[in-house]
């Protein structure tokens, strides 16, 4: 499901400083996916997870130089994407897309399987309760659950201490089991 | 371990995120805690669900719209951005602008005579006003003369007429309001004597302005209906004369010299200075060349420092005229209406 990590390579990432285009496309190609899809779960509108994801990779093109290679390639785009989306969240000029989770839902299944009505309620079911969270516990969800980040990882992309990542992670979880109890087994 | 404490714990028990001691204290309260267990149960069922969940998809195309957005800005843009951008830059283009703006003033300025004369209203306004105090005088014997110069009388006088006219140049001035509250109501005092008269007539301006003034008092009256006689007169003689000054005014001006050519009374189409080395001559030159342009010079004033020379030009010949001016030294056109009518009222300053 996952792209590969090879984007770390020391000589990909000498490439990456030098400014090569080539070596920036690749970046982008592998973590597109990632960013995107960040971007969306936060923000809950394709447009706005497209502008965001976008600026995320200028961004990271800009600062490649200043990139020292301390943390992985992904935790750094995952720590400028974080950041851009909850910015954008905390301006008072954004509003809510209502159109957003059908948006992500479409986005997120393609097309619809024909027999798979359940299953498309339990998605709709799943995004509204992720979209109906505190922003600071649905960023640390979508990185756990979603994007499958390490506790320690989260701590570096978010710059927070990991007792507070294991404690908004387990309120966030608590809160979407209340939410999804229906279709529990 | 309380169930509460547990509780808190279960999510990182989960992803085998505790330390060794404390997932074996979360697990030995999880073996006998059945109502833990089984909320461990749904946060997992849970995070389950969560993990369910399709992976979003960027859109296609967005890779290229990306690396496009990316592409280094053509070389006009960015040069284009080191110019204004800087704020090192900017600073220094805005002092410019300042200066430049300056400069235009300064320039607009030079360029308006109408402009200049009214920055030198102040000091002429109110010699102005005397001249038209004098106007109907006792002394309009010389009505009806060809305009001719003499020296002002001298003004420093302290006599109760002096003192009366100059409380009549603050209400030519413009200083009305309070000079009327106080004269119109003041009976006349005995001891301000009607202004004998001078020795020198200052009524010896344009005839066209001495022509229609009133006669001359017969004979001494009093103080308060003398001026304010004199104050309806001169305003009557104004009207007649320039009813159109008071629109043209700024462009015609009071002229820059003291004396003759500050006599707001004569009618004067241009005024204009010029400098020439020697005196004499330079006089003598702009009496024949008054003469050659059919011209005839209507008044003459040799100050210490500048002749005040007035003259009539046919507008026919004033280009030649001017010419003429270029020939005998530097000449500078202080004031110039715009429509000179046939015969042009010239006012020269030598200096």
């Amino acid at each position: 499901m996952r792209e590969a990590e090879a984007g770390d390579a020391p000589r990909f990432l000498d490439r990456l400083r030098a400014g090569e285009t080539a070596a920036f496309e690749e970046l982008v190609i592998t973590y597109q996916h990632r960013v995107f899809g960040v971007a969306a779960r936060m923000l809950g509108n394709a447009a706005e997870a497209q502008e965001v994801a976008q600026e995320a990779f200028l961004r990271a093109h800009r600062g490649l130089a200043e990139f020292r290679g301390d943390a992985k390639l992904s935790t750094w785009l995952y720590a400028i994407t974080s950041r851009l989306c909850l910015n954008r969240l905390a301006t008072a000029e954004r509003r809510q897309h209502r159109q957003g989770e059908e948006t992500l839902l479409q986005l997120a299944g393609g097309e619809r399987p024909d027999a798979a009505v359940e299953r498309s309620e339990l998605e709709a079911a799943l995004h509204r309760a992720i979209a109906e969270l505190p922003e600071e516990r649905r960023i640390v969800v979508v990185l756990r659950d979603l994007e499958g980040l390490a506790y320690e990882e989260i701590a570096e992309v978010l710059d927070l201490e990991l007792g507070t990542v294991r404690s908004r992670l387990h309120r966030a979880r608590a809160d979407l089991k209340d939410k999804l109890e229906r279709f529990l087994p | 371990m309380t169930c509460h404490d547990a509780r808190e714990s279960l999510s990182a028990f989960l992803d085998e995120a505790l330390a060794p001691d404390e997932r074996r204290e979360v697990a030995a309260h999880l073996e006998g805690c059945p109502d833990c267990r089984r909320e461990l149960a749904r946060l997992e069922q849970t995070v389950a669900l969560l993990r369910r969940v399709e992976p979003v998809r960027a859109p296609v195309g967005f890779v290229d719209r990306v690396t496009e957005a990316a592409r280094p800005r053509p070389w006009y843009r960015r040069a284009a951005a080191a110019i204004f951008v800087p704020f090192s830059v900017k600073l220094p283009a805005e002092a410019t602008a300042l200066v430049m703006v300056a400069l235009l003033a300064v320039y607009v300025f030079e360029r308006t005579p109408a402009l200049q004369e009214s920055a030198r209203q102040e000091p002429t306004a109110r010699e102005a006003a005397r001249e038209k105090v004098a106007g109907p005088a006792p002394a309009t014997g010389l009505v009806g003369r060809p305009a001719r110069v003499e020296p002002s009388t001298p003004r420093s006088t302290e006599s109760p007429a002096a003192l009366r006219k100059q409380e009549q140049d603050r209400r030519d001035a413009g200083d009305v309001a309070p000079s009327v509250a106080q004269s119109a109501p003041a009976p006349p005092k005995p001891e301000v004597a009607p202004a004998p008269p001078p020795a020198t007539p200052r009524s010896e301006t344009a005839p066209a302005l001495s022509a229609p003034a009133a006669p001359a008092p017969a004979g001494p009256r009093a103080s308060g209906e003398l001026a304010k006689e004199k104050e309806a007169e001169s305003r009557q003689a104004e009207n007649r004369q320039r009813p159109a000054e008071s629109s043209a005014d700024a462009a015609r001006g009071a002229p820059a010299a003291p004396g003759l050519a500050a006599k707001r009374a004569a009618p004067r189409d241009v005024v204009a200075a010029i400098a020439a080395r020697d005196r004499d001559a330079a006089e003598r030159d702009l009496t024949e060349l008054i003469a050659r342009v059919g011209g005839r010079e209507t008044g003459r004033r040799r100050e210490e420092e500048a002749t005040v020379v007035e003259a009539v030009v046919p507008q026919a010949r004033y280009a030649e005229f001017t010419q003429g001016l270029a020939r005998l030294g530097a000449w500078r056109m202080e004031a110039e209406r715009p429509d000179l009518p046939a015969q042009v009222h010239v006012i020269l300053r030598r200096q």
